[in-house]
Formats: C-alpha cells, sequence, structure tokens
C-alpha cells in the first residue's frame, strides 16, 4: 500500500510541475462532466415536464370513429359513434366504466372578450369518473357548464359567472370550475367547457358520439379490454380506432427519452474532446521522462508500479475534474431548466440529481482509459533505452 | 564466508543488430568477480565496457552465454525478477548521478528502501546512510537541482546504498566531479568495499580512478585484452 502511496506522491508532484497543462486537461474534463450531466439534467427535466403536463390517464382506452384516408381526401370526417356501437363497446368492456363523450370546439365570449374554445358534452352522472372538482359543484341536470382550470383562471371565471357559447351567443352558467388536469389523450379540460351530454345534443343538434372513454379499473386488464373492442367492432370492417392512453403515454415518454439520450450524447463528444487532451498531457509527460523512467526502473521498479504512476496522474485529473464539474454541473442544469423550461423544480428529481454522478462516473472513465496509453507506453519502455534518452 | 565468485560471466555475447550490419559488443567473455573485490573495467570507447556493465545491472541482457549475479542466472529470469534483482543487490552510481528531481536529497533515498519494504516511515536509515556518506542534514531536504554534482553524487551513493546490496556499479562515478571531489567520492567507495565488503565494479577511463581498484580489466572490441 505505501509504494502506492509513493507513486501517488509522485504523480501529484508532476503535475504540480507542469500545473498549466494539467489545469487545462481538467478542465476538459470539467466541461466535459459539466455538457453531459447538465444535457442529462435538461432531458430528463424535459421528460418530467412532458410526463406533468400531460394527464395522468394511463388507465383509459378511448375508441375513436375510424376515418380513412383514400389519396389526398380523407372519408369518414363526419363519423360518429353510434348507439348501436356503443353497446358493443360496453358489451366488450365488461364491468368497467364506459363514458360516450361529444366533443367539438366554438366560439366563446365571457365579457367583452371572444376567444375559442373546446366543449364537451357527457353525461352528469359520468363526468366525476373522468374529471375532478376544484370549486363549485358537478352538473347535475342539462342546465349549466364546468370550465377548465386554466380557462377560469385566465379570464376570471368563477362559480355563477356566465359564458356565451356559438354564434347565437347562448348564455350558460358556471356550476363548478374543474381541477388542473393537464393535457390528456382522451380529452383535455384546462381549456374547455363541459357541459351536459343533453345540451350538447340539443345545441348542436348531433347524433352519435366523437369518442368513447373506458376507464379501466386494473391496468393489467387494459389490453385484453382493447382487443375485445377491436374484434368486437373491427371484425368484418374497420369501424373504429382504439387506443389505450397508457401505451401513447409510453411512446411519448420513450420519444422524450431518446431526445435526453441525444442531447447527453452531445455533451459526450465534449468528454471524448477532453478525454483527447488528457491522453496528449499524459503522452508529452511520458516523452519528457523517458530518463526519468530508466532511472526508476534501473533502481528497482517495476512495470506495473511505473504504470500505475502515470495511472495516477490521469486519475487525479480525472477525479478533481470531475468532482468540480459535477458541482458546476448542478448550476448549469438549473439554468438550463430555468432557461428551456421556466421551472427548476426538475433539477431536485431524483432521476435528474443522478445524471450528475453519471457525468462524474464518465468523466473519470475518460481519464483513465486515456491515461491507459501513456502508462502502458512508460512501463513498457527497456530500461537501457530509457536511461540512454536525451 | 561466501566462496562463490558474485559474478560469473561464461561465454557471453551481445550483438546489437543494425541496418548497417550487426554490431557484436561483448565477444565470447568469461569471468568472475569474488566477493568484495573492487573491480575497475577500462577501455575505448565502444570497446563494450558500458554494454558489460549493463548487463552485470541486469538492464541489459546477453545474445548468447550466461551471466550469473549472485547465484542467478539473469537469461532465465522475468523483467520483475530482475527489477527486484536490481532493486535488492544492486546499487548503480551514475556519471549524471541520475537523481529523481521531483524527490529531494532525502526521498530520492528513501525511494528504494520503500520499493524494497513497503513502508514509507523509514527516514532513519536513510538518515543514516546520508550521513554515512558525507552529506550534512541542512541539505537533506533540497532537490538536485539545490545541490552541487559532489552532493548529487553523495545523494546517489546513498541511495544505491540503502538496501545494502552486495554489488555496487558505478559508471564514471567521478567522470562528471572537480577532482578534489572525486578523490572524495573515490575514497568513499574504497572505504565501502574494505569496511562493508561490497563488490564494487566501476567503468571508468581515469587511469587514476582506476588506480583504486584491485583489479582492473582491459576491454577491447568486445573482448578482454588483458588483467591486472
Amino acid at each position: 500500500m505505501s509504494s502506492h502511496r509513493l507513486f501517488f506522491g509522485l504523480a501529484i508532484r508532476n503535475l504540480q510541475i507542469h500545473w498549466l497543462r494539467s489545469l487545462l486537461a481538467a478542465i476538459g474534463i470539467i466541461i466535459g462532466v459539466v455538457a453531459i450531466s447538465s444535457m442529462g439534467i435538461l432531458g430528463n427535466s424535459l421528460v418530467l415536464s412532458v410526463s406533468d403536463s400531460l394527464t395522468d390517464v394511463g388507465d383509459s382506452v378511448v375508441v375513436t370513429p375510424h376515418i380513412s384516408f383514400q389519396g389526398m381526401t380523407s372519408t369518414g370526417t363526419d363519423k360518429r359513434i353510434t348507439d348501436r356501437q356503443l353497446e358493443q363497446i360496453r358489451r366488450a368492456s365488461g364491468n368497467n366504466e364506459v363514458v360516450p363523450v361529444y366533443a367539438g370546439g366554438d366560439r366563446i365570449r365571457i365579457g367583452r372578450e371572444i376567444l375559442a374554445a373546446s366543449i364537451y358534452g357527457v353525461n352528469p352522472q359520468d363526468i366525476p369518473t373522468l374529471l375532478n372538482l376544484e370549486t363549485g359543484q358537478f352538473l347535475r341536470g342539462a342546465s349549466g357548464v364546468m370550465v377548465g382550470a386554466k380557462i377560469a383562471k385566465e379570464n376570471n371565471l368563477a362559480v355563477g359567472s356566465r359564458i356565451l357559447v356559438g354564434d347565437e351567443e347562448a348564455g350558460v352558467r358556471v356550476v363548478g370550475i374543474l381541477a388542473e388536469r393537464g393535457m390528456g389523450f382522451d380529452i383535455s379540460p384546462d381549456y374547455a367547457i363541459i357541459a351536459s351530454d343533453q345540451w350538447y345534443k340539443d345545441f348542436y343538434d348531433v347524433r352519435g358520439y366523437d369518442q368513447v372513454i373506458v376507464k379501466v379499473r386494473n391496468l393489467k386488464d387494459i389490453d385484453q379490454v382493447k382487443n375485445s373492442i377491436d374484434a368486437q367492432l373491427n371484425r368484418r370492417e374497420t369501424e373504429v380506432n382504439v387506443y389505450d392512453t397508457k401505451a401513447i403515454l409510453e411512446t411519448i415518454l420513450e420519444t422524450f427519452g431518446r431526445i435526453s439520450t441525444f442531447t447527453m450524447a452531445i455533451g459526450g463528444i465534449s468528454l471524448i474532446v477532453a478525454g483527447v487532451s488528457i491522453f496528449n498531457v499524459m503522452m508529452m509527460s511520458v516523452m519528457e521522462r523517458y530518463r526519468e523512467i530508466g532511472i526508476l526502473r534501473s533502481i528497482g521498479t517495476k512495470r506495473a508500479e511505473v504504470r500505475s504512476m502515470f495511472i495516477y496522474e490521469s486519475l487525479i485529473l480525472g477525479v478533481s475534474g470531475s468532482i468540480i464539474g459535477g458541482v458546476l454541473s448542478f448550476l448549469g442544469g438549473y439554468a438550463a431548466i430555468a432557461v428551456m423550461l421556466q421551472e427548476t423544480s426538475y433539477l431536485f428529481a431524483f432521476s435528474s440529481l443522478i445524471q450528475i454522478p453519471y457525468g462524474m462516473i464518465f468523466g473519470v472513465a475518460t481519464s483513465i482509459l486515456s491515461g491507459l496509453y501513456p502508462a502502458w507506453k512508460a512501463s513498457d519502455l527497456r530500461p537501457i533505452d530509457a536511461l540512454r534518452h536525451e | 564466508m561466501d566462496t562463490q565468485p558474485v559474478i560469473v560471466f561464461t561465454d557471453v555475447t551481445k550483438i546489437y543488430p543494425l541496418d548497417a550490419g550487426d554490431v557484436v559488443a561483448l565477444d565470447h567473455l568469461s569471468f568472475e568477480i569474488q566477493r568484495g573485490e573492487f573491480i575497475a573495467i577500462m577501455g575505448p570507447s565502444g570497446s563494450g565496457k558500458s554494454t558489460l556493465l549493463n548487463m552485470i545491472g541486469c538492464l541489459d541482457v546477453p545474445t548468447s552465454g550466461d551471466v550469473i549475479i549472485d547465484g542467478k542466472n539473469i537469461r532465465t529470469m522475468t523483467d520483475d525478477q530482475l527489477t527486484e534483482l536490481r532493486r535488492d543487490v544492486l546499487g548503480f552510481i551514475f556519471q549524471q548521478f541520475n537523481l529523481i528531481l521531483l524527490l529531494n536529497a532525502l526521498e530520492n533515498v528513501q525511494y528504494p528502501l520503500i520499493l524494497k519494504t513497503g513502508e514509507t516511515g523509514c527516514t532513519d536509515r536513510c538518515k543514516e546512510v546520508l550521513a554515512a556518506v558525507g552529506l550534512t542534514s541542512d541539505l537533506w531536504h533540497h532537490r538536485p537541482g539545490q545541490l552541487s554534482g559532489g552532493q548529487q553524487q553523495r545523494v546517489a551513493i546513498a541511495r544505491a546504498l540503502v538496501n545494502d546490496p552486495e554489488i555496487m556499479l558505478c559508471d564514471e562515478p567521478t567522470g562528471n566531479l572537480d577532482t578534489k571531489t572525486g578523490t572524495a567520492i573515490m575514497q568513499l567507495l574504497t572505504r565501502l568495499c574494505r569496511e562493508q565488503g561490497k563488490t564494487i565494479v566501476m567503468v571508468t577511463h581515469d587511469p587514476r580512478t582506476a588506480e583504486y581498484a584491485d583489479r582492473v580489466i582491459m576491454i577491447e572490441d568486445g573482448r578482454i585484452k588483458e588483467e591486472a
């Protein structure tokens, strides 16, 4: 152990003598670690941000009318889910809750403000199945509407506020404000008005639903429910599209995960550059110290001991650069997500913070790998040749 | 006392293959050196005396023939075994001193001792040896660059002695020193041979330096020309 302390001490002294180039090599590692960790934090925060903004409903099967594309035109855009199809969906779904939904968009007026909003028509009994209440109450009958959290906040809507819907400016009264839910794959209520199915049907004069949402009680059954609906309704021809929100959520998160990996890979390039820098410093160190290596070997230093001295040098550069880089990564990650996402709380998530030790491990590993060849080269010198070197 | 010779060369040849043709540095060389002998090897430049010293120092191996150092045939030894032999049995003193520039005088002497014992706290022995070679304690913490040639050579001798080697190999030990310092160094080596029974093998050009030796081996063209 003590001879290791000896070679560790020699490595430190050599780095101190050549402090400028050692510092530059360590800065390379610092930049590499900061790049890889900050990009990792940013990518992970992006995933978390997307996960948060998407609703947490991973437990639904959504059925929509099938729209086929023939050449440049689509057919069936006015298709809706009929009562017969709804009944088939209910049968295929077993004892899971089935919620038929009317969905559309319209012009609305709130006071003097005119804006566009999504409008959903849902059976009042089904609304608590899909949505949570923030203030006021759920719909009880055909009159009144509920509004999403964001549209309420941005337009100062409160329980009792009046909204005028459509060109004919039919007045509806807000009875409840929904809890914020994020963007969903079934419905996105935050900027929407939720009316009763009866009101929607009468107001827009539609027959048939725009989508049917099946809330699956046991997540393990989601594929079975999806396949069962598909088998029931699309037996002869494709009548409906059936998809589950869990799979979509997974696909989106996987995509953002890939983006995260890609950004980390960009950071990794700078770490490779740092590795080349360390390799260069170590090779210079070996070449300048041929004679010293010869002396060490001639007075009884084994090859492995010479090797360890040079590996310690690259290890010291890597560890010191990685520690400083790790600290700066925290600040870099904070800055990156503050600028890109305007939200810094994601930095403190475990999956974000773990990017820092990952980056540091990469930094140390790169340094050691970069030092291996020079160390081997030094230890492989014949003492007699090294001693003759001027 | 062990009466076996400490160094035995038997029909040793060393050939350096070069593009311009092979160079025979040692040509079927045979001789023995007894324990406690002080040997001077002399000869003109290119005669093969440094090759001979390197071979005794296990820094080089023969092309053919056998070199036995302290009872071990170096041709059959691994690199690690040769390194251990250099560390434990041999002490080197070079013309250029060859101290480790990163270390001070005391640390230079400590270095081979730590390699051998694995202990870093072994300063007493090093101080004892430094004092024995005449380096005053105020210089022990000086780096080689802060020492004169004579002082550096004393540190080098202390470093060679610290592991109590059987054989000391000296390559022109006074070559870079003034006459007065050179004389002092030679007296020190002679004392080590006489009082501590060290075997000393010294390569030199200088006949006055060779006068300190018990026996002089003259080399020319890789062969022993004469022994006196």
